[in-house]
């Protein structure tokens, strides 16, 4: 995907999921629609164009939260990285299997938010969101099965010649 | 040098997104930035549209509860559907006009009997990370909302203005985990500090002597001494103690008096000068201060 393609679909995203919390009244679990893209870019994109939307994707949640720290930035590119690791040792070219790759990395990232979270923020109470994640994770895997068509059809023609070393 | 820059190119610009996020995070994260011309033109581009899906989804619910509801009834009772369905839109009109009235009546009656000047505020969204419990409204710079502005409703306190641009700001709730404010029990008069716990559920009284008098059903107010929330306004209710045989203090648990899943609408209180903030700098909160 393209990084204005990819900045727009995140800004449309996050606007809808914005609007659907606030009338689905999720308390503490969200629906990580930018885990979504990050993961799908590490699974297309090459590497400088996904770094660069990831970057992007994690300043626009970043952005979003209200109170820009920088961390979802970090964030973001990390899981990127993490995910193009694991996608050059496992081929994920089905809805299921990127569904199960999208939910390890939010389930990754939201370990990671926690953790530096709790890392500048000690005696701040993180229970309630770790105890969150399960729903979140299985909130973002729905996501993703939902968004995994657009994206191809967005990115039609953008799959690596490569495969994983895992089959 | 320049080969091997260009060597490394690919590495180097991958490195360099990935560190300088996280460079940021660790020396000024906590203590937040105000929003730059890319912010704010990011903002002024989603909050329309949040906006604009608000008015979507409330269009779609009229539509449900207007039609859409009543076309079971159509099947069922023949001759009368048609009357039968005006009425019905007409009930659920009225039903939906008389609610928000008495929403209205309620904020014009707080804002009258108030000191200070309000600011009415429609909420837009929630924001979409977990770890911080914050909204959006649709009043912002334009209409005098500043950072540090407390946010409240008829029936108690919210939170506090995090960021405002244009048209929009943004409402860090106090159930938020990096939130403290000062409170004071309504029957004792013990004085005490409310943190959020981060679940939108609950709040943590903190801070009281165990020798105080607390009560579980006790109504906790703002004492109005950290500067920033008017003193008075509604915090919560304590559902549960906790009080050890040792140590100085006594915790509490208190239930928020403002359903925070739920709002609709908020007052925000224009204060003649920017207030300071009950949002503790994250790095700062391991010393345990109070406001």
């Amino acid at each position: 995907m393209k990084l204005v393609t990819t900045v727009i679909l995140t800004l449309l995203l996050l606007t809808v999921e914005s609007v659907a919390v606030k009338y689905l009244g999720f308390s503490v679990s969200r629906i990580d629609v930018t885990i979504a893209i990050v993961a799908f870019l590490s699974l297309r994109a090459n590497m400088v164009e996904g770094a660069f939307s990831s970057f992007a994707v994690g300043y626009l949640l970043d952005l979003m939260s209200g109170r820009p720290t920088g961390l979802y930035t970090f964030l973001a590119v990390f899981t990127f990285l993490i995910g193009r690791l694991a996608a050059s040792l496992v081929e994920v070219r089905s809805a299921l299997l990127f569904v199960i790759f999208t939910m390890a990395a939010d389930l990754g990232h939201g370990l990671l938010a926690v953790f530096f979270s709790w890392l500048t923020s000690r005696d701040a109470a993180f229970g309630s969101t770790l105890s969150a994640l399960p729903m979140q994770v299985a909130l973002t895997g729905t996501a993703a099965l939902c968004l995994y068509p657009l994206f191809r059809k967005i990115d039609s023609g953008g799959e690596r010649a490569e495969v994983g070393l895992l089959r | 040098m320049l080969s091997f820059l260009k060597r490394y190119r690919e590495l180097i610009i991958v490195a360099a997104l990935l560190l300088y996020p996280f460079a940021s995070f660790l020396t000024r994260g906590h203590l937040g930035r105000d929003p730059n011309l890319v912010d704010r033109a990011v903002l002024w581009i989603t909050s329309p549209l949040q906006k604009a899906l608000i008015w979507t989804f409330d269009g779609i619910g009229a539509a449900w509860n207007g039609y859409v509801a009543l076309r079971g009834v159509q099947a069922e009772n023949g001759a009368l559907r048609e009357e039968n369905r005006r009425l019905r839109a007409e009930a659920n009109e009225l039903a939906e006009v008389r609610a928000q009235n008495e929403r209205l009546k309620r904020m014009l009656a707080y804002t009258e009997s108030t000191p200070g000047q309000q600011i009415p505020a429609r909420v837009l969204g929630v924001n979409p990370v977990a770890t911080l419990l914050s909204l959006r409204i649709d009043r912002g710079e334009d209409d005098g909302i500043r950072r540090g502005m407390p946010v409240v409703t008829p029936d108690g306190v919210v939170g506090q203005v995090q960021r405002a641009t244009g048209q929009y700001a943004d409402v860090v709730l106090v159930t938020d985990a990096n939130s403290k404010l000062a409170v004071k029990v309504q029957r004792s008069r013990v004085r005490a500090t409310a943190c959020g716990k981060g679940d939108n559920k609950a709040l943590q009284l903190e801070n009281a002597l165990r020798t105080e008098d607390l009560q579980e059903g006790d109504q906790v107010v703002t004492s109005g001494t950290d500067g920033v929330f008017p003193p008075g306004l509604a915090v919560g209710k304590i559902t549960s103690l906790h009080r050890r045989n040792y140590g100085m203090v006594q915790t509490a648990e208190i239930a928020p008096a403002v359903d925070m899943t739920k709002l609709e609408e908020v007052l925000v209180i224009r204060t003649a000068a920017p207030l300071g903030t009950t949002i503790i700098p994250q790095a700062r909160r391991g010393a345990g201060q109070t406001p």
